[in-house]
């Protein structure tokens, strides 16, 4: 029973990073915007949180209020990297692939080198601590597990069905849906097609941001220049594997932060296996799932990756 | 506009090397007459905290016990791709020799060897001869291993050991082992959960890993190699759970300074210096140069922030074991029988 309790309070708060950065990929994918740039924009997000209250507090306690103006600033960072991409691929019209593979070396290279500049050598923040819900946290098992984290843990679950109503339920959500899908109906339709993926992007890449500060700040406190170590790309995979949805996008968030606590604790208990398959457990349960999911694409953004240009008909 | 808007774009990527440009070139001083122009080719950084580091700190070592002797320059987050690039021109600029720090940079370094045989080669993990001009080294590692497993035995009180390992090979692999062997023989009651994480460098992974453990029960943990650090972060955030360290780096850190009892860590000053007096020797290679307590190349050092916590029984045990590396290497031959 401990064992289960141990793997699913671990599950929660090890799925964060990714279930922020794919709800904000969510949004640029619903758009018509492919952005693999996420990873580039999860390392600036991850540097710039960190950097704030290293450089007010050398690695030592600082006012909570550093912290959070970390983790505004890798929002507010993230945003702009993602609008900097926009501008490569809605306004230029760029292979979004490429253009992406692009801003992920870019950002992770800025990061490093600027981390390198202004910090040095691996350094660690106190961060932001855990906070328990008062009385919920001391439900056996529930309290455990759901209600002991960090603040910006309960704020990403919390983002799900905000991220489900904005999406479904207001008319901006409508036009985010109607440009990535059918982005000609839309503009006809008095859409600015441009200006709404601009808006999308911007709110993915803010996601993407704080998901990285979410590392340094709040999950690992600390910042290395291989801290995301491919979870960018990871968000861009569970996007895919929760068919553009944000509660199967963290469900399948779950399931991969699910999969590696496992690992972890099984590893643990003598099970006569290389550990190399236990370490590639996480992966193979995604590549099994999205291949049994993969026929049911009829969410799946029609116009994704296609470029807008009203003037040609295609 | 969109020429204007290009430019920009090219500008702002430039930027960062007109910035930065100005520590690049204080390093490349040129070499004197009867110095060695000695390179360091590494996968991470100089300041990693962990296998990259103790390098740098090796050869920064050598130089002041050598002075006037090397010539030092270094390349620093070099993939195995980019590193024979980097040391062509290292080649090209004359260099004496080239340390490609790393297991991984075996092929390019036995490929360039071939080709350059009057330039001098080292790379290690590694006990190979791959030719005439190239030295290997290997950390016997089970030694430092052997000595945190002693402390970890004694200093749980829940007989539960967390140990958070990169990949089971090289120095790593027999860190782990030698782990194993001190544990059993402190507490063989104690119970240790290890696990890898499959990576060197995810430190997610490894303070993930961290936290597990210690829900799960640990009480002290160690771990190999500069993923290490995230796992060390992770027991900072517990107030009853301690950290041995694989470098003495670690102690330097605040949360090292917090939960680091004691820490090995790997002298490569010994190493540096051992290859160039085999260079002085007309010596370029052919050699593996074992890092055991026995020829100085492993040293070991307790975190005085935290000396209340470690008793006389722990020292004494500690301080024997050490006392019979020192007198005879191949003490823990029996490292690679251990099954994790």
């Amino acid at each position: 029973m401990d064992l289960i309790v141990n793997i699913l309070a671990m599950t929660v708060p090890f799925s964060v990073a990714l279930l922020l950065a794919s709800i904000g990929e969510m949004f640029n994918q619903r758009s018509g915007v492919f952005n693999l740039g996420c990873e580039g924009i999860m390392a600036m997000g991850a540097f710039l949180g960190m950097l704030i209250p290293f450089s007010v507090g050398q690695g030592g306690h600082v006012s909570q209020v550093y912290n959070v103006a970390g983790l505004l600033a890798a929002t507010v960072c993230g945003a702009l990297l993602a609008l900097f991409f926009g501008l490569i691929v809605i306004t230029f019209r760029a292979p979004q692939g490429i253009a992406g593979i692009g801003l992920q070396m870019f950002g992770v290279g800025t990061a490093g080198t600027l981390f390198r500049h202004f910090v040095g050598g691996t350094q660690s923040i106190p961060g932001i601590p855990d906070t328990p819900v008062p009385l919920l946290s001391r439900i056996p098992v529930v309290g455990d597990i759901f209600f002991s984290h960090n603040i910006l843990v309960y704020i990403a679950f919390l983002l799900v069905p905000v991220a489900w109503y904005v999406l479904f339920k207001t008319s901006w959500g409508l036009k985010v849906r109607a440009v990535g899908s059918y982005p000609r109906a839309a503009d006809s339709m008095g859409i600015n097609v441009n200006r709404t993926r601009y808006e999308a992007l911007a709110l993915g890449g803010a996601l993407a941001g704080l998901a990285g500060a979410y590392l340094s700040v709040c999950q690992v406190k600390m910042f290395s220049d291989e801290l995301i170590a491919g979870r960018g790309f990871i968000a861009v995979a569970l996007v895919y594997f929760g068919h553009w949805h944000p509660v199967k996008i963290m469900l399948g968030a779950l399931l991969f932060s699910f999969a590696q606590t496992i690992q972890y604790n099984v590893q643990g208990l003598g099970i006569n296996l290389p550990y190399e398959f236990f370490v590639m457990l996480p992966y193979v349960v995604v590549i099994v799932v999205l291949a049994f999911t993969s026929k049911d694409q009829t969410s799946s953004p029609a116009a994704l990756g296609k470029p807008f240009n009203r003037e040609i008909r295609t | 506009m969109k020429k204007l808007v290009l430019f920009l774009v090219v500008l702002l990527m430039a930027a960062p090397l007109a910035v930065f440009a100005g520590g690049a070139s204080e390093e490349a001083a040129g070499a004197d007459d009867g110095q060695y122009k000695v390179a360091l080719i590494i996968e991470n950084t100089i300041d990693d905290k962990g296998w990259c580091q103790s390098m740098h700190d090796g050869i920064l070592a050598a130089q002041e016990q050598l002075p006037g002797k090397i010539h030092y320059e270094y390349s620093e987050k070099m993939t195995t791709v980019d590193s024979e690039s980097i040391a062509r021109q290292y080649i090209a600029d004359g260099f004496d020799l080239i340390i490609a720090h790393g297991a991984q940079y075996k092929n390019m370094v036995t490929d360039l060897a071939a080709e350059f045989p009057d330039v001098s080669f080292a790379f290690g993990t590694s006990s190979e001869i791959v030719g005439d001009n190239v030295f290997t080294y290997m950390p016997e590692s089970e030694e430092t291993g052997y000595l945190s497993g002693i402390l970890a035995g004694m200093l749980t009180k829940d007989n539960n050991i967390g140990f958070v390992g990169p990949v089971d090979s090289g120095d790593a692999a027999r860190y782990a082992r030698g782990f194993v062997l001190g544990v059993e023989a402190a507490n063989p009651d104690a119970e240790i959960n290890m696990a890898f994480i499959g990576s060197f460098s995810d430190y997610v992974k490894s303070a993930e890993l961290a936290t597990t453990q210690i829900n799960a029960g640990a009480d002290v943990l160690t771990g190999a190699s500069q993923q290490a650090i995230g796992a060390l972060r992770a027991c900072a955030e517990y107030d009853d759970v301690l950290w041995l360290g694989q470098d003495l780096a670690q102690l330097d850190t605040p949360e090292g300074q917090a939960k680091c009892v004691a820490a090995s860590s790997y002298n490569y000053a010994a190493v540096v210096v051992g290859l160039i007096e085999s260079l002085d020797a007309g010596v370029k290679g052919g050699v593996c140069i074992p890092m055991n307590f026995n020829n100085g190349g492993f040293v070991f050092d307790y975190n005085p922030a935290l000396s209340s916590l470690v008793t006389d029984e722990m020292r004494s045990a500690v301080d024997e074991a050490i006392a019979e590396f020192t007198a005879q290497a191949g003490v823990l031959s029996n490292w690679a029988d251990v099954q994790l």
